[in-house]
């Protein structure tokens, strides 16, 4: 079996009366992309901002790496090499779509307490951030403000600038979310290429997608994981069919 | 050269046209003016730092700029007194020279800044502003009741600090000691917004949720940038003690750290010349307006206004065009 990347223990989390994470264990590995489906208000978001750090679990463990990540805030957790990109468009929108990524570029790099060389003449950062732009295919769009790129463009921009912390694994909140057919069946191809370089803990709505990239599911209903396996695994559990597929499988 | 490079070297030959202007013409009142006009413009620029670049609503430069204040008053009143300021455990002199004063102007708002900032920084918005606006009415009733350097009469320096070289009581020799301050600071202000450090700034004042997620301590950017933007200010402050050959708790009052916000947003938030703009414009109106209607500010009021509404890049939005990035 490959090599665990991240692995969740028993992770619960309630607000009030609601528990939104409920007993949650799984494990991310080397090389895959493991993909945690579930209906709207099931919990997706509120686990993936445990494991960033957003939030804090009522009880459970997150280990990275080896390594326990409880105690670790955002930015630490992102500089041990988990990159997120969130479920709404998040970047800087003032600035261009380089300025971005050198933004993530030197984030990674940890240092951040350059007071007087310009950012954006220094190749260490921009050398990269140009590279990571074009992975995704915005090389053209370098200078055009992030709040001018289109809705798929800031998409792939969020990736890129994930792909400039070098992370050991990504954790995408819907990546498809809002997207055109076409700009979907670009961001799998995208997304099929970027699992040799770091695991993939992919949210995602868009089930074409989902089964199309996932080597594994995870089907999350009220908090709980119901049911964990292969792609022809879950299509063919009746519980899982029973609970959320219903018409779609 | 671009358009808003332009301007500021308008906005800088205007005001050094000015001080030329009343030095020959021996008007001295508008040597003063352009001197107060340099000096306000870089305690702007010190605060747009924190304001402008980094979002952070400070309703307490005041503070800064009263602390510089008192650093050059006290010590140039212990120097007149021949008295050291203290005698234990070492002993300090007092000083008139302005090259041990402004450091020490710039050491004090900055230490006064860390610890400010530190508590103040982890509050947002409205908090925030609160938080800062407590902090430098605490300094100003200190201020106000500590007898020992003037409490509400404030304190006089009977002769201004001086400079290696110049004659500091000099009208013009002193306007261009501010001027070549005012550009140091505003040169500073340009390669600080540039810097990894500046990017990181301005990206937290956008979007401070993205900034933690690349694996950047907002918190940390933030306090270094308020701590700088304290010390830029202090120093201007310092500098005003000197114009003034006076310093009261007035330097330290809210009015003054709303003044500051006022000709950060008049000249153009954000904009490296724009509080030197909005500093001329405040300046120009106080004088002009004042001698018109006490009311002026008013007028001043409803410019503001004007501004908010409809002309967010402030004077220099409208006269070199929006801020471009990259």
């Amino acid at each position: 079996m490959a090599e665990t990347v991240l692995e969740l223990a028993g992770l619960s989390k309630s607000f009030g009366a609601l528990r939104a994470t409920d007993g949650v264990s799984l494990t991310l590995r080397r090389g895959e992309i493991h993909a945690l489906i579930g209906p709207n208000g099931a919990g997706k978001s509120t686990l993936i901002r445990q494991i960033t750090g957003e939030i804090a679990p009522d009880s459970g463990t997150i280990r990275f790496m080896g390594r326990d990540l409880t105690g670790l805030d955002m930015p630490a957790r992102a500089r041990a090499g988990l990159a997120r990109s969130f479920q709404v468009s998040s970047v800087a929108s003032e600035f261009t779509a380089l300025q971005n990524v050198v933004l993530a570029v030197l984030g990674a790099s940890g240092r951040v307490f350059g007071f007087l060389a310009p950012a954006m003449a220094d190749l260490r950062l921009v050398g990269p951030a140009r590279a990571h732009l074009g992975r995704v295919g915005l090389s053209g769009r370098e200078a055009v403000r992030a709040a001018d790129l289109s809705h798929g463009e800031r998409r792939r921009l969020e990736l890129a600038m994930a792909l400039a912390l070098r992370p050991k694994a990504f954790l995408l909140d819907e990546p498809m979310a809002g997207m055109g057919p076409e700009g979907a069946r670009e961001m799998t191809a995208l997304l099929a290429g970027l699992k040799r370089e770091a695991p993939i803990l992919l949210v995602e709505h868009d089930m074409d997608a989902v089964f199309a990239l996932a080597d594994r599911i995870s089907v999350l209903v009220y908090g709980r994981i119901i049911a964990t396996g292969t792609v022809a695994e879950i299509r063919a559990d009746p519980a899982v069919r029973e609970a959320y597929l219903g018409e779609e499988a | 050269m671009t358009r808003e490079g332009a301007v500021n070297a308008v906005i800088l030959a205007l005001l050094a046209a000015v001080a030329l202007a009343g030095a020959a013409g021996d008007r001295p009142f508008l040597v003063t003016l352009a001197a107060k006009v340099a000096i306000l413009g870089l305690a702007g620029v010190g605060l747009n730092i924190a304001l402008g670049f980094g979002g952070l609503v400070s309703f307490g430069h005041a503070a800064f700029f009263g602390l510089g204040g008192y650093v050059a008053g006290i010590l140039a009143s212990h120097a007149q007194n021949y008295e050291p300021v203290a005698e234990w455990p070492i002993t300090i002199a007092g000083t008139q020279e302005m090259l041990i004063i402004w450091p020490a102007a710039l050491a004090a708002c900055a230490l006064a800044a860390a610890v400010i900032g530190a508590l103040s920084l982890r509050t947002s918005g409205i908090f925030f502003i609160m938080i800062t606006l407590a902090f430098a009415q605490m300094l100003y009733y200190f201020a106000i009741s500590w007898p020992a350097y003037g409490g509400e009469d404030g304190l006089p320096i009977y002769l201004r600090n001086a400079f290696p070289g110049l004659d500091t009581m000099d009208g013009l020799q002193f306007f261009a000691l501010c001027l070549a301050a005012l550009v140091l600071g505003v040169g500073l202000s340009w390669r600080l917004r540039d810097s990894r450090f500046g990017l990181a700034l301005e990206a937290a004042r956008q979007n401070p949720e993205r900034v933690a997620a690349v694996g950047i301590r907002v918190f940390r950017v933030r306090l270094a940038a308020f701590v700088i933007s304290a010390a830029i200010t202090g120093l201007a402050g310092a500098l005003y003690a000197d114009l003034n050959r006076f310093v009261s708790p007035a330097m330290l009052s809210w009015q003054t750290s709303g003044e500051l916000i006022v000709l950060v947003i008049l000249g153009g938030v954000g904009r490296l010349w724009g509080p030197v703009a909005g500093a001329g414009l405040f300046v120009f109106l106080e004088h002009v307006l004042g001698g018109v209607s006490e009311y002026w500010q008013a007028l001043l009021g409803l410019m503001l206004l004007g501004v908010v509404l409809f002309a967010r890049g402030g004077l220099l939005g409208l006269l070199a065009g929006a801020r471009r990035h990259g």
